[in-house]
């Protein structure tokens, strides 16, 4: 197919109306389980590619964790080639399918779109996921050039975001992958964790199956540490080096009356026993999950957000308690909406201070204190502070969405492998390199908790380091802490 | 055409599945069929092969294979008229009329087999009568390899490439003991050239079925070091690091490395089978297992678990380990069926394999740094969980004293092993059945009194842990209990097995199992175990 040039002029392309993502209405989705944005139309991705004007010096790569060529992967689009465009985007995101859909676009490349400065920004992730389904959908996926084989052997601990793009990363540069997996699944928190309306299984399942394809190993139920530690991988089974991606699977959890009783989950296990363990299906599937009719959910994070509307999706009337204002709420705006469309009930500037509970030990009732914000402080941010009120709400189900800190399963089960106070995997921040020779680290493992976008960002930069350190190449000697933050609490 | 087939055949439509349905019903109320009216039948109702795979609705292939049936039924007049129709059949098709010739048995073959050796250069014809033979079920189809890989001789590579296929369906679907010693080694011989052949669709084919050879074991152990160095060199691993080019012959013996046996794969896959090699009945409703589980064998010490999922559709449950042999590679479980998992596990038998095991989780138990006089306490399964835990301190040099409760004798389980880990065991049950009459405690209250003990495990019943932390606080003796929370994942990421010990909230799966009795609030740990009892009854009734 010959591309057709478009000629339009960057006064015209910025006339053109942004194409709304279509959703399934609000009704009828909370009764099920399937995907709520449904994709653009082939038109309306046309539609929207040619609002991108294709800037000299683009601020939306800039604003990409992994770099992604964005005019360029849009041209493709507006060229009539999304197989093309999805090339394109794979040349620097190996999960393209999955990004379109769960990162904050609108934190990151949309926000600093200069349409956007006028206008609504290009709607990019719109349009990656677009290229990105088309391509699963056609069977355009192709195999990538692999380097020869380098006889060296890598093992990966975690099958994230963070543990498959740097089995790809390695995988391509010819080195031999495995990849160890506590779970019975791969994919991390986009098995466990995200919902199947906003990704589905299949997407992530190919994405793996993808990579078996070009060779990786996967191996399940290996909790490394236990089964296996970081010495007896590099010295006993002859792994050249390892990276750790294990994320930050460790739930925070209230500390206050009653954060122990019973329907009280933290929102790793609502989430895990449903998606990981198909609670949904229960009695087919055996795992239960006692989720109630009044669910009060404790955060106003991405993760807040799949509770609540997972919880909807049970048939509950969930609510949402958070400390700060709406403004504050630390989701991505897309999910925050979405959540609103869904009849959720809202409760706002709310910190709760004790669980009531029956006389065998299940929730009834959330105490919370009334807050209110202080004025912003230098850095701009408004604390919340208490204001002596307090008011309680029914509720059975109790789910706690503050956050994780780092399994210290791994750093405790090696001397050598350093952490911060906070638990967090201490790496040097060029090369990805953990106090350990050899031993690399990416993901929340060493943010405490970020993004999946991020944990990719830092997997490609530590396979890069990793490949010349296997190739024996001098990897930078110097220890410098990339992590002193404590990841935010929601 | 009579009446009657007019009649029927006037009214059927092979797009609509009622229309289908119907006919079928019809023709199947037919009594004394001429030749002539079966010939109409067929011919009008095989019309319907061409179409089945064209229709959105996912019954019609199914109305297909059973017309193929009904048509079968007719007799054997019928395959000279289905193997001229299959020559005119597009790939899709010609699977409909492979099912209903396959089921004319040794006749239908030995027709389709002759037709094979008569069409020399019609390609098409070739292909389809091979993909007929594929469908063949009868161990005499074994017989006809010889002759369908001599087409594989042909200079039109999807003739070689179906007649690979074909070998390769017929290894999958036919009884080993079909192939005998002889045709198993030529076949393989033969095929194995195909390897290096030209294009990568052959290539591919050639590649899937000595896979499939392997996997039913129809290699000898020389063909399959052969196969093994030849998928090697296919996918870049061996020294010369030259993979094929063609990415779909890659995925294919990728895909059969794992079925190599580990004598011929010196590459580790870490695949441990989880199967059961041994059973055995302890009591009613409660057996003790050996696992297969080299790699959690290599590790697992005193005091640590494992988390079994029977099969896809069950739970994760945390389940202690009451024994290991680390040369074998086998772990041993005690189960006592309580509800559904547990109950599914105990029908498994000798041979089954668990879905997953995840193991060894948890900290090991704390011992004494010295050797002293300590106590192990044991009820239900928790009997077999303290044995390592006493042969460990027996090995430091203690003086191990075994108490175990049941409620009667015949719900007493493990005491001979129990007593060869121990220097003295006390029983006692509920009945005075046998030994003591009474609880552990009546037991341990008396060994308290003669000896000096300074260190005390108890697993079991909550309400038991709870009492031997009671009777042991005022001279605070060190007391250890393995609190058995309801968990999920077994490695800290959920949070479900929170417990309290000392205040503080601990995870059970990994700061535990082993928590200090005497900081545990058992209070909290028993109304957290029956967070699910409601749905755990309702599981448990709609197994049954
Ligand atoms: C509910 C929820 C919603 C989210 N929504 C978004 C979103 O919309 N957009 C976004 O960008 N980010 C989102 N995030 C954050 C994002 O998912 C994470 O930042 C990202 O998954 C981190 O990737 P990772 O590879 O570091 O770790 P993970 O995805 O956590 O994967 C770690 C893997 O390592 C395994 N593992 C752990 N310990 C061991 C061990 N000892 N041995 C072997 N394997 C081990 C785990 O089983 C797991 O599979 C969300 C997170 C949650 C919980
Ligand atoms: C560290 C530990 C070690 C254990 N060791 C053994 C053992 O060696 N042999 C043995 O027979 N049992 C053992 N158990 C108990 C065993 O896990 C439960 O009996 C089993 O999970 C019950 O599952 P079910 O589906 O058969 O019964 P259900 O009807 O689902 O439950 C019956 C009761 O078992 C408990 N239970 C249910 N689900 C879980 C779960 N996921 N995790 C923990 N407890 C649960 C609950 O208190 C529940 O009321 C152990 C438990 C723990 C925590
Ligand atoms: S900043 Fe916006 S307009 Fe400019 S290249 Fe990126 S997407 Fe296109
Ligand atoms: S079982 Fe999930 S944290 Fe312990």
């Amino acid at each position: 197919m010959m591309p057709q040039v478009t000629t339009l002029s960057n006064k015209e392309r910025t006339k053109l109306p942004h194409q709304e993502m279509p959703l399934r209405p609000a009704e009828s989705r909370v009764l099920n389980f399937d995907e709520v944005p449904v994709g653009y139309s082939n038109d309306q991705a046309l539609s929207e590619s040619l609002r991108c004007l294709h800037c000299k010096k683009p601020a939306c790569v800039g604003a990409c964790p992994v770099g992604i060529d964005i005019p360029g992967f849009i041209r493709l689009i507006e060229e009539g080639d999304p197989a093309a465009a999805a090339k394109k985007i794979r040349e620097t995101n190996f999960l393209p399918a999955v990004c379109g859909r769960v990162c904050p676009q609108d934190k990151q490349c949309q926000a600093v779109c200069v349409v956007g400065r006028k206008n609504i920004p290009v709607g990019i992730g719109n349009l990656e996921r677009y290229a990105a389904d088309y391509e699963r959908t056609n069977g355009t996926l192709e195999i990538p050039v692999i380097q020869e084989p380098t006889g060296k052997r890598v093992a990966i601990i975690g099958s994230g975001p963070a543990g498959l793009s740097a089995a790809y990363e390695l995988t391509i540069r010819g080195h031999e992958v495995v990849v160890f997996e506590a779970s019975h699944r791969a994919g991390g928190v986009l098995v466990y964790g995200i919902p199947r309306f906003r990704l589905p299984l299949r997407i992530i399942d190919e994405d793996v199956r993808f990579l078996t394809r070009l060779g990786v190993r996967f191996v399940y139920n290996m909790v490394i540490g236990k089964v296996l530690t970081l010495e007896d991988l590099l010295h006993q089974e002859g792994f050249d080096a390892v990276m750790i991606g294990t994320g930050a699977g460790l739930p925070r959890m209230l500390n206050v009356p009653g954060s122990n009783a019973n329907g009280v989950y933290s929102a790793n296990e609502y989430l895990t026993r449903i998606y990981l363990m198909e609670a949904n299906h229960f009695p087919k599937y055996s795992t239960p999950v006692s989720s109630g009719k009044k669910v009060a959910v404790i955060g106003a994070g991405n993760t807040a957000m799949d509770v609540l509307r997972t919880a909807k999706r049970l048939g509950a009337e969930p609510t949402c308690y958070y400390r700060r204002s709406h403004d504050e709420a630390p989701a991505r705006s897309e999910e925050l909406k979405h959540a609103e469309q869904e009849a959720i009930g809202w409760r706002w500037l709310s910190n709760p201070v004790e669980f009531i509970v029956d006389e065998n030990n299940f929730v009834k009732q959330i105490k919370c204190e009334r807050m209110e914000l202080s004025e912003p402080d230098e850095t701009g941010r408004r604390k919340p502070l208490p204001t002596g009120n307090f008011f309680v709400e029914d509720c059975d189900t109790v789910v706690m969405s503050l956050g994780c800190s780092v399994n210290p399963i791994i750093p405790s089960t090696d001397a050598e492998i350093r952490t911060n106070k906070w638990g967090v995997i201490t790496v040097d921040s060029n090369t990805c390199q953990t106090s350990k020779k050899g031993v690399f680290a990416a993901g929340d493992a060493i943010t405490g908790g970020s993004t999946v976008i991020l944990a990719m960002g830092q997997a490609k930069k530590a396979a890069a380091a990793m490949h010349e350190y296997l190739v024996g190449k001098p990897v930078s000697a110097s220890f410098e802490v990339l992590n002193g933050v404590p990841a935010t609490v929601s | 055409m009579t009446d009657r087939v007019n009649q029927i055949l006037q009214k059927f439509d092979a797009h609509i599945v009622e229309s289908v349905t119907q006919t079928l019903d019809k023709v199947k109320a037919l009594t004394d069929l001429t030749q002539d009216e079966k010939l109409d039948l067929a011919k009008n109702l095989c019309e319907l092969f061409f179409h089945a795979h064209h229709t959105s609705s996912t019954l019609m292939p199914k109305l297909a294979v059973t017309t193929g049936k009904r048509i079968a039924k007719f007799g054997p007049e019928m395959i000279p008229f289905l193997i001229d129709e299959v020559m005119e059949a597009d790939g899709e098709s010609a699977v409909y009329f492979g099912k209903a010739l396959s089921r004319f048995g040794v006749r239908g073959l030995d027709y389709t087999l002759a037709r094979l050796n008569d069409c020399k250069d019609q390609d098409h014809d070739l292909i389809n009568l091979m993909q007929v033979l594929s469908y063949f079920k009868i161990p005499e189809t074994a017989n006809a390899i010889p002759t369908i890989l001599a087409q594989a001789q042909h200079p039109n590579h999807q003739v070689t490439a179906m007649a690979l296929y074909t070998v390769g369906r017929l290894t999958q679907k036919l009884q080993t003991s079909a192939f005998s010693e002889s045709t198993r080694s030529a076949m393989f011989d033969h095929i194995f050239r195909f390897l290096s052949g030209v294009q990568g669709l052959v290539r591919k084919n050639a590649a899937r079925t000595l896979g499939k050879m392997l996997r039913r074991g129809l290699l000898s152990h020389e063909n399959e070091k052969k196969l093994y160095n030849a998928f090697l060199s296919i996918t870049g691993r061996d020294e010369h690091h030259n993979w094929d080019r063609a990415f779909i012959v890659r995925r294919e013996a990728e895909d059969f490395l794992p079925y190599f046996h580990a004598e011929t794969a010196p590459v580790k896959l870490y695949t441990q089978s989880f199967k059961i090699l041994s059973k055995r009945l302890l009591c009613t409703n409660t057996y003790h297992f050996t696992i297969d589980a080299p790699l959690i064998a290599r590790k697992i010490e005193a005091g640590q678990f494992l988390i079994v999922r029977p099969h896809i559709f069950s739970e994760r449950i945390p389940l202690s380990v009451c024994g290991w042999n680390r040369e074998k590679g086998s772990v041993s479980i005690i189960v006592s069926a309580v509800g559904k998992t547990t109950t599914e596990i105990n029908t498994m038998g000798v041979g089954d394999a668990f879905q997953d095991v995840v193991g060894p989780l948890g900290e090991r138990s704390i011992i004494p740094a010295d050797a002293g006089t300590c106590v192990v306490i044991g009820g239900g399964y928790g009997t077999g969980a303290i044995i390592p835990t006493a042969k460990d301190l027996k090995a430091l040099g203690c003086k191990v004293i075994g108490i175990v409760g049941a409620r009667s004798e015949d719900s007493l389980i493990m005491i001979p092993e129990l007593k060869q880990a121990c220097d003295e065991v006390v029983v006692t049950t509920n009945d005075g059945s046998q030994g003591i009459k009474g609880f552990v405690t009546d037991a341990l209250r008396e060994v308290l009194h003669r000896e000096n003990v300074t260190y005390v495990l108890a697993v079991g019943p909550v309400p038991m842990m709870k009492a031997v932390s009671e009777m042991t606080r005022p001279a605070n003796i060190t007391t250890y209990v393995s609190l058995n929370a309801i968990m999920v994942d077994g490695t800290g990421m959920c949070g479900a097995c929170r417990v309290t010990v000392g205040g503080e909230t601990k995870f059970a799966c990994f700061h535990g199992p082993d928590f200090d009795g005497h900081k545990v609030d058992f209070e909290n740990l028993m109304k957290r175990q029956k967070m699910f009892v409601k749905e755990e009854k309702l599981a448990f009734e709609r197994m049954k």
